[in-house]
């Protein structure tokens, strides 16, 4: 019997599991790409598209680029979500990304390399950072060196041209850019403010229009910090105080403030309702608790403060009935008279 | 270190066009499944939902999906990558398995909308159009004379 039982325990080799790990090695992962169409190699071209890695200045480190006939340069993008996979014909790939190329200037590649090596002089682009192949790949077969005007003084010497990096032209030369972009997300109506908004509520017209010329510096802001993932940190906050965008804590501060003296104005037209301006109270420390201006201590002191000043409303808003209810209950014991401790 | 995606306009005008379903779910695995059978059967149009949105079902989940064509000025590719690189420095190839126009994209339980994160992401495809138009240089030199009259007045 028991040897029977042993028999029947016995690991089967499992033809699924089998079959599973041969597969596996026959077939690698796939990748889904969107590629822009104009990149493609057309019908008798020969030349084949490449991914190389170029130093990305936003993200401190290499990352991959494609490029064409050494004449187009792209950004690869990647879409993903958590929990995605993809079903091609009759095969699962596990790899739920999308690569989708982007459209890149170059130039913004190349204005870390020029700020790093031709800040106090100017360089030919072949003697700069001759020992880095990507990056000498990258000045000098892809880039237009026509487009390096934008970003640094050229010198020309007979046939050689010389690049001084220029911060001023820099620095407008990307707030265009960033005008470019704001252009862009308005035009695509994207949400920019800072609280997060639901695509699903229809909003009213009138409160687009309300919005649309308060948030003019939060469409800056955001485009700001679209242009700011291609450039060096410190680069970035140069551009900020340029293009004069204030923090995003300080403007909350702002809006929190806009908002409550429009409710009070609201408030004062409606006769001063006793509820509007128990409202404004709670408004006005939940701003401060949000602006980090008071700590927990004090805000806990305002909370305490706010109920001992409501009782004086209470008294006022006796209207003629309850006053008439007082005058019948006179004489009459009080019912708090029965619970008294004796 | 380079990557050839290995194909010329020749073999993309002959490669063969895929049938792909985008579907909300992490599968640990790769490989041969019976998707004709198992998953296309039971696609069904619902027009309660609307025109165009389909209904099926992953393991009893429901899935809600819609035929979507690749954003605009785009192809859709599928690479796959034959040999497996001996180093990491080594030169790499993708192979060209496909292409397509059109997908299924397949939301869980929800109709798809302009509020899935796949539609707002495309639009960040026109924000980098948009930042990588080349500056006119008439503009850079007015903006920094502007810049200049600012900063002259402000203090």
């Amino acid at each position: 019997m028991s040897k029977k039982t042993t028999r029947g325990s016995k690991p089967k080799p499992d033809p699924d599991a089998e079959a599973a790990g041969k597969k596996s090695t026959a077939t690698a992962l796939k990748k889904v790409l969107f590629v822009a169409e104009k990149a493609l190699p057309q019908d008798k071209d020969e030349q084949k598209l490449r991914l190389e890695r170029f130093f990305h200045p936003g993200q401190n480190k290499e990352a991959l680029f494609m490029t064409h006939d050494n004449v187009q340069i792209m950004e690869l993008l990647e879409y993903a979500e958590p929990r995605r996979s993809w079903l091609v014909n009759s095969e699962v790939c596990s790899n739920g990304k999308i690569y989708m190329t982007a459209p890149l200037d170059p130039t913004l590649l190349a204005v870390h390399h020029l700020r790093k090596h031709c800040g106090q002089r100017a360089m030919s682009l072949d003697n700069i950072a001759v020992d880095e192949p990507s990056t000498s790949r990258l000045l000098n077969e892809i880039i237009n060196p026509d487009s390096l005007k934008c970003v640094a003084d050229v010198k020309k010497s007979g046939d050689l041209s010389f690049y001084k990096f220029n911060q001023e032209r820099t620095l407008a030369w990307l707030a265009l850019k960033t005008r470019q972009v704001v252009g862009v997300l308005k035009e695509k109506n994207v949400h920019c403010g800072h609280s997060a908004q639901s695509q699903n509520f229809v909003r009213s017209e009138k409160l687009a229009a309300e919005t649309a010329s308060t948030n003019e510096m939060d469409y800056t802001r955001m485009a700001c910090d679209i242009v700011g993932r291609y450039l060096d940190s410190d680069l970035h906050e140069k551009l900020t105080s340029y293009l004069h965008i204030t923090s995003e804590i300080q403007a909350i501060v702002e809006e929190k403030a806009a908002s409550q003296k429009r409710k009070s104005k609201a408030g004062q037209e409606g006769g001063g309702e006793t509820k509007k301006i128990k409202l404004n109270d709670n408004d006005a420390s939940a701003k401060l608790k949000s602006s980090g201006l008071v700590d927990s201590d004090t805000d806990h002191n305002t909370s305490i403060t706010s109920p001992t000043a409501a009782p004086p409303l209470k008294e006022r808003s006796l209207t003629a009935k309850e006053k008439a209810l007082a005058k019948g209950a006179k004489g009459t014991k009080s019912i708090a008279s029965f619970f008294k401790v004796k | 270190m380079s990557i050839t995606l290995d194909f010329n306009g020749k073999n993309l005008a002959k490669s063969k066009t895929l049938d792909l379903h985008y579907l909300p779910a992490k599968i640990d695995g790769d490989g041969e499944a019976n998707v004709e059978q198992y998953f296309n059967n039971y696609t069904r149009e619902a027009t309660d939902y609307g025109s165009g949105v389909f209904t099926n079902a992953l393991r009893g989940y429901p899935l809600m999906g819609q035929r979507l064509k690749v954003p605009e000025g785009f192809k859709g590719l599928v690479l796959q990558e034959t040999e497996k690189p001996l180093s990491e420095s080594s030169d790499r190839q993708l192979r060209l398995t496909g292409v397509f126009e059109e997908f299924t994209y397949w939301n869980y339980d929800k109709v798809p909308s302009n509020g899935d994160a796949y539609r707002q992401a495309l639009i960040m495809s026109d924000v980098a159009q948009a930042l990588a138009q080349p500056i006119n240089e008439q503009d850079l030199e007015a903006e920094i004379a502007r810049n200049k009259e600012n900063t002259k007045t402000s203090p």
